[in-house]
């Protein structure tokens, strides 16, 4: 375990982990949970929209509003799981500001879809608020955030510099005042990018990478790029070639089978260096690669695997482009 | 090389759809290729002949430079799209337009077309709460993709209107968009503040008043003046929004439209799949099929005789090259696997597998080779 590793892994103490949806953002930030538990962290891995297999996935129970142990890592720390339901942190909230009864019975009366129509934003601001009573409580050592999936990311963390357009006074001005200053202290709070080794995947990363450097005023965590193929150099060569230079002669019919999957995978290795060379010498920030794990089903093991590609070096986005 | 060609055996095929459907609605997970399945229909389309519009939202910038969009800025009128091979004759008849959804204008629209005057729509339209949820209501980007498609549909200017559905988790949202918008103005707190045009302060309904208490506590005065004043503005439109929400529930169902579910072979994707089918099935929508995208390509198999000429090969370019293809094998066959599942529960509609290309469609020529796939002209 390195320390730069180490770093950065603990660098904050929410970490909000964000990509488009079909990178794989939610796994990821499932892997930093157990990466950062196996560092010594007790850590709590919110899940903001619910979405199941979670869980099961960090081996424990299905993810609701309740604070759960997912996992003990013996000798180290642990990794517990809870969603933050908009009405349960709706109610949290009212309770949180004392106001009484009347006012949850107003709530409830009216119901808070209602309310949030009238105050656009505010379902994600509370759950943002919800977030920021829990590391001002400090909950946990490390709070890691499965945030909405898709075009929802940055909505939601805009949520409280947008909610001040409209909201001139009261409490919910006064949450989006707090929430704001939690976004902007990289101590207390960063986000992690999550895309793939891809075009379109990562033109949108530095999309997110911009608006939420910019707009919102978060830090950026190193950039990780999930899914990467993994390196191998032979197939620059054809079957042929690399048969020859191994001094193994290749039958027919082995260079045809090689041939058919490596054609394939020179193509998409050349076009995966391509978007990483891109990525960094846009952004300028640090990178993390994780391998494209061989199923389309992931296990408790996999996400072993993920945790421990998190925990290496960091790849600096110069050392990248050169190589 | 083969190696991108055989993981594609298409089971089925959408060509009675491209040329007899009116409407055809693309639904999904996220990074699936979607919008790129509603753009290759449309192409399809076109070069049957047909004068299609494509409504997409958020496209990936590529895609959107390949339609002639202009990617970050909605453009909200159609815009003919060109270069498609086959069609920019004198002779042939089929057109390909392409929009991107800006849902704020769309409502704009709409609010337009429901109200008696354009004071009445001026009132709606400059209201700060109006400004602030046309664009983030809760469902309002999946109505107005649905409001979007009504309105093309019956200008009577298309043969076939294509929509690509927002991205959603829930993409079951969109389904329900129109029932939704009903329930909301259905709401007793709403009915309370909008019945009768009455003054604030003779709200006499308690869970009305009780509201606006909560709102004012939370947010303060000005936006329960600004919030009030745009219920009962929205009062004035509100049975224009009631019917037309109807029609788009009953056209929804008609035989004039037909969803197509796309998916990927990776299991999340999968998963999201069957729901969205079964909520199709169970709303009784009509359910053309299912395009199964970015499979990885199977290797061809090495023999007994030569895996077991390998099997004592040390570290080198060789053993990278045999490594790659096993693990590509592995990869392969178990999406083959994951996708069965889907396949099964699809088996009664077409199903149309396309393979994980080398490079990503990015061009109006990579959609007219997609097109080929899904309408069986491979």
């Amino acid at each position: 375990m390195t320390d730069p590793a180490e770093h950065w892994l603990r660098s904050t103490r929410v970490a909000v982990v964000v990509g488009k949806g079909g990178v794989g953002s939610s796994t990821v930030a499932a892997a930093y949970a157990l990466a950062a538990a196996r560092e010594g962290a007790d850590v709590l891995f919110v899940a903001v929209d619910g979405r199941p297999g979670m869980g099961p996935l960090l081996g424990g129970r299905e993810l609701d509003q309740n604070d759960r142990i997912l996992r003990r890592i013996k000798g180290a720390g642990q990794v517990r799981g809870r969603t933050i339901p908009a009405d349960q942190a709706f109610g949290d909230y009212l309770e949180l500001r004392g106001v009484g009864g009347m006012l949850r019975r107003a709530a409830s009366a009216a119901s808070l879809p209602m309310i949030a129509a009238a105050t656009p934003g505010l379902e994600h601001l509370l759950v943002l608020g919800k977030i920021k009573e829990l590391e001002r409580d400090r909950a946990a050592d490390l709070i890691i955030v499965d945030a909405p999936p898709a075009g929802h990311a940055a909505p939601f963390l805009r949520s409280a510099s947008g909610l001040s357009d409209v909201v001139q006074s009261g409490p919910v001005r006064d949450q989006a005042v707090e929430v704001d200053a939690m976004l902007r202290d990289p101590a207390r709070c960063q986000a992690m990018i999550v895309t793939l080794p891809e075009e379109t995947p990562v033109t949108e990363a530095i999309e997110l990478a911009n608006e939420l450097r910019g707009d919102v005023g978060l830090a950026l965590m190193p950039l990780v790029i999930n899914a990467c193929w993994p390196e191998r150099p032979g197939l620059s060569k054809t079957p042929a070639m690399a048969a020859r230079s191994q001094k193994v002669t290749l039958s027919a019919s082995a260079k045809a089978s090689l041939a058919s999957s490596s054609v394939f995978g020179r193509k998409r290795l050349e076009r995966q260096h391509q978007q990483i060379d891109r990525l960094g010498s846009t952004l300028g920030l640090p990178m993390v690669t994780l391998p494209r794990l061989p199923t389309p089903r992931l296990t408790l093991h996999h996400l072993g695997v993920l945790a421990d590609a998190l925990v290496v070096p960091l790849v600096e986005p110069n050392a990248e482009a050169s190589t | 090389m083969t190696t991108t060609e055989n993981a594609s055996a298409p089971t089925g095929s959408f060509v009675s759809e491209v040329s007899s459907a009116s409407l055809i609605v693309t639904c999904g997970p996220g990074g699936v290729g979607k919008t790129t399945t509603a753009a290759a229909l449309g192409v399809a389309a076109a070069r049957a002949g047909r004068r299609v519009v494509v409504v997409t939202v958020d496209p990936a910038r590529r895609l959107a430079d390949a339609l002639g969009l202009d990617a970050g800025a909605a453009s909200d009128a159609p815009h003919r799209v060109t270069g498609l091979p086959g069609i920019d004759t004198d002779e042939a008849t089929g057109e390909l337009w392409a929009l991107m959804l800006d849902a704020a204008s769309t409502f704009d629209r709409l609010v337009h077309e429901q109200t008696a005057n354009a004071k009445q729509a001026e009132a709606i339209l400059e209201n700060p709460v109006y400004r602030a949820i046309s664009g983030s209501l809760s469902g309002a980007q999946e109505y107005m993709a649905i409001e979007r498609l009504h309105q093309l549909y019956t200008s009577g200017e298309w043969d076939l209107v294509i929509v690509d559905t927002p991205p959603s988790r829930h993409a079951i949202d969109l389904l329900e968009a129109p029932d939704r918008l009903i329930g909301f103005l259905s709401h007793p707190v709403y009915r309370t503040l909008t019945v009768g045009q009455r003054a604030f302060a003779k709200v006499t309904n308690a869970a009305a008043s009780m509201f606006l208490w909560a709102v004012r506590r939370l947010a303060g005065p000005q936006i329960v003046e600004d919030t009030v004043e745009f219920f009962r503005s929205l009062a004035n439109i509100e049975p224009g929004l009631r019917k037309r929400a109807g029609e788009v529930s009953v056209l929804l169902r008609s035989d004039a439209a037909t969803f197509v579910v796309v998916s990927s072979p990776r299991a999340e994707a999968i998963g999201e799949a069957e729901h969205l089918i079964g909520a199709l099935r169970d709303g009784d929508f009509p359910f053309a099929g299912v395009v199964i995208n970015l499979i990885h390509p199977m290797p061809d198999p090495l023999t007994p005789v030569d895996r077991a000429a390998l099997a004592d090969i040390g570290d080198g370019p060789l053993a990278d090259h045999l490594s790659w293809h096993d693990e590509l094998t592995d990869l392969a066959v178990s999406e083959r696997e994951e996708l069965a599942v889907l396949a099964d529960l699809a088996e009664d509609v077409s199903v149309v597998e396309l393979p994980l290309l080398a490079v990503d469609v990015h061009d109006v020529a990579g959609l007219v080779g997609l097109a080929d796939q899904l309408v069986g002209g491979n």
